[in-house]
């Protein structure tokens, strides 16, 4: 590495212009930390899409401002040249890839996930077993919150080597499966219609998308699943819990017995 | 009345399309967007502003005293759209676009329909107590009710229960429908009702046909022929704004007058929905400032005036905002059954009576809802339909397309 480039590239930085620097980017920070608190707050009061689209624009947003604020710091602190530009992103890009590779990593993952978007904010996604909404995509890490309330944080980088699920993929509609196991010794054309009658009935129901209810033989017992898409992704529990309390009082009332701990026998 | 002139009803001005045909009536962009902000906006205060949100008058214009507005815009007669329904169907016959024996029709909610096929010379077949009917009697009972011809079902939302048991009713009367083997009648459907048995059976088609949604041409025909009858002068209405004229119609013996596009935005708003248009009509109508109520009761002039307030200085009530689902699940299960009493709204939305009450009590104050003392019901009121299938729309509830 010339180190001779990167002095002279740096010569010209003075008090002042390291203030006026450092000034801009502390402004950006708070900014960009404004916007990923605030936005998400606002975009929990509205519902549908113009929710998810609210959400999308964070991440969006702060590239913007750290291209902007890179933009203005730059010709700050050295003398926009070619020669110039090339040693300070030189010695940057060898602290990075040296010392913080993996941080480095999460990083590019983060600009891929701006273009690629395998997931945005108000995504529900499954990586590694861990199943949630998308609340925020940071720098390098994306904050997903579980259905339990647990806010699990997810390196970019971990997104290059998993296989991740993305379940509405930045929209509003997701499907939601309801499962019972029941004694095989019944009609299963009369309990599928009526199945299909308990997902068309419940108030939660976005009738609109299709509905399915399937049937399989399973060694534990017949097992229904129930499928179809709830109002708004965030209902998908209650609207789980109240497709399969339905289902279980069709049962009942069928005088067909569900079968207990049917993953013991399956 | 002559079946010409029937046909001719403005209520039917468009005559009568397949669903599928229907658009709603146009709007420039800029309103469309506005309305798109002013819902974000309103969402964005639910947690600020829980309190009751009952109409408020935005201009300081006196309203309309009640025999004042009884003769400018009445609520209206219902039996000549049943004939003009009636007519349109046999010209449809005639002409052989609709060849089955039973006619279906669908209709928008406060579109009068149901009013209008009741006043019709059929036998009505009403809704029977028990809607949870089991199957083995759903049959019988149909059998019974359409064993002679001529009737009529006014309203098919009232045959059913968004509940496991009581899907029966229709679902009967649909695949008699399907195969026209129901007898000669007439069903009326809300389209909201419509929308859910389209999804429900998706394969299913009984010919279907609807009335053309109003435009604002439409509708100031519509307003000017309501108002004052007897007299034949009619009824000149201005705006408060800009005094531009909204009645009588635009002719070409005052063309130079300034007309105003508030019918046409009206009917935006409205969605082409006559009773939702009378209902703004009527609460955007205004007195002139200098005149007292007490002249209110005279007979009246050859030619009255008054005031029309625009819409964007009408406070049309507005959905109370609220975290939970209760909100939507009431209002989306009075629209797809024509409103309910408790009992049933329980057994439809699956909420505990207590909770339903809250939920019933502040929609009321709102003046979104109503309870109906005849029918011992819970209704949408037109007024507040605009906001309400906003509302449900935005929170991913089924709504009807039109």
């Amino acid at each position: 590495m010339d180190t001779s480039g990167i002095k002279s590239a740096l010569s010209s930085i003075t008090v002042d212009a390291l203030l006026s620097a450092l000034l801009l980017v502390v402004a950006a920070s708070l900014l960009i930390f404004l916007i990923q608190k605030l936005v998400p707050v606002i975009a929990d009061r509205l519902s549908g899409k113009p929710r998810l689209y609210l959400l999308a624009s964070v991440p969006l947003l702060r590239l913007l401002i750290i291209i902007l604020t890179i933009i203005l710091v730059v010709p700050m602190l050295v003398e926009p040249s070619f020669e110039n530009m090339v040693a300070v992103f030189g010695a940057v890009g060898l602290a990075l890839g040296f010392a913080f590779k993996d941080y480095a990593t999460s990083l590019v993952a983060g600009i891929v996930t701006l273009y690629e978007m395998p997931y945005r904010p108000g995504d529900w996604i499954e990586v590694n077993g861990h199943y949630g909404e998308v609340r925020s995509i940071g720098t390098r890490t994306v904050d997903m919150v579980t259905l339990d309330d647990s806010v699990v944080v997810i390196p970019h980088g971990v997104l290059w080597n998993s296989l991740m699920a993305n379940g509405n993929d930045g929209t509003d509609n997701l499907m939601c499966v309801a499962e019972v196991f029941i004694d095989p010794n019944h009609d299963v054309d009369r309990m599928l219609n009526l199945f299909r009658n308990a997902i068309f009935t419940s108030p939660l129901t976005r009738t609109y998308q299709p509905v399915r209810v399937t049937v399989s033989a399973q060694k534990a017992g017949m097992q229904y699943r129930l499928k179809a898409y709830p109002i708004e992704p965030r209902e998908q529990v209650p609207f789980v819990s109240d497709l399969t309390a339905r289902a279980v009082a069709i049962c009942r009332e069928e005088g067909v017995p569900l079968i207990a701990l049917p993953w013991q026998n399956s | 009345m002559t079946e010409q002139a029937e046909s001719k009803h403005p209520c039917l001005a468009g005559g009568l399309i397949h669903p599928d045909q229907w658009q709603l009536p146009e709007t420039s962009v800029r309103k469309t967007l506005r309305a798109g902000i002013r819902d974000i906006l309103l969402q964005l205060k639910a947690d600020f502003s829980m309190a009751d949100q009952a109409y408020q008058s935005l201009d300081d214009l006196p309203s309309l005293s009640s025999a004042r507005l009884q003769r400018y815009a009445p609520l209206p007669d219902f039996a000549p759209l049943g004939s003009a329904l009636l007519s349109a169907l046999d010209e449809l016959r005639q002409s052989g676009a609709h060849t089955r024996k039973a006619c279906f029709l669908v209709s928008q909610p406060f579109s009068g329909l149901p009013e209008a096929l009741e006043t019709l010379d059929l036998r009505v077949i009403s809704p029977p107590a028990n809607l949870l009917m089991a199957d083995a009697d759903i049959a019988a009972w149909w059998d019974e009710q359409l064993m002679t011809d001529d009737w009529v079902i006014p309203e098919l939302a009232d045959f059913w229960l968004r509940h496991r048991s009581g899907l029966g009713l229709i679902r009967e009367l649909m695949a008699r429908l399907a195969v026209d083997q129901a007898g000669n009648g007439v069903v009326g459907c809300s389209s909201w009702c419509w929308q859910f048995w389209c999804q429900y059976l998706p394969d299913l088609y009984v010919a279907p046909w609807m009335p053309a949604p109003l435009t604002g041409e439409c509708l100031v025909d519509w307003f000017g022929q309501l108002a004052m009858p007897d007299t034949g002068q009619g009824l000149t209405a201005r705006m408060t704004n800009d005094g531009r004229f909204v009645l009588p119609a635009p002719s070409e013996s005052r063309e130079s007058r300034k007309h105003s596009l508030f019918p046409k935005d009206l009917a935006t708003l409205a969605r082409g929905n006559p009773g939702v248009a009378l209902a703004v009509w009527r609460r955007a109508l205004r007195a002139k400032p200098e005149e007292s109520e007490s002249g209110d009761v005279d007979a009246p002039d050859a030619t009255e005036h008054c005031w029309v307030a625009p819409l964007d200085r009408l406070s049309l009530p507005k959905v109370p905002p609220s975290t939970t689902v209760s909100t939507g699940h009431v209002l989306h299960s009075l629209l797809l059954h024509n409103g309910l009493d408790l009992e049933r709204l329980a057994q439809v939305t699956g909420l505990p009576e207590q909770e339903l009450q809250i939920t019933l009590g502040r929609l009321q104050r709102a003046d979104v809802i109503a309870f109906s003392r005849d029918s011992h019901r819970y209704r949408v009121q037109p007024l507040g339909y605009p906001d309400v299938r906003r509302y449900l729309q935005a929170r991913g509830y089924p709504v009807d397309r039109f």
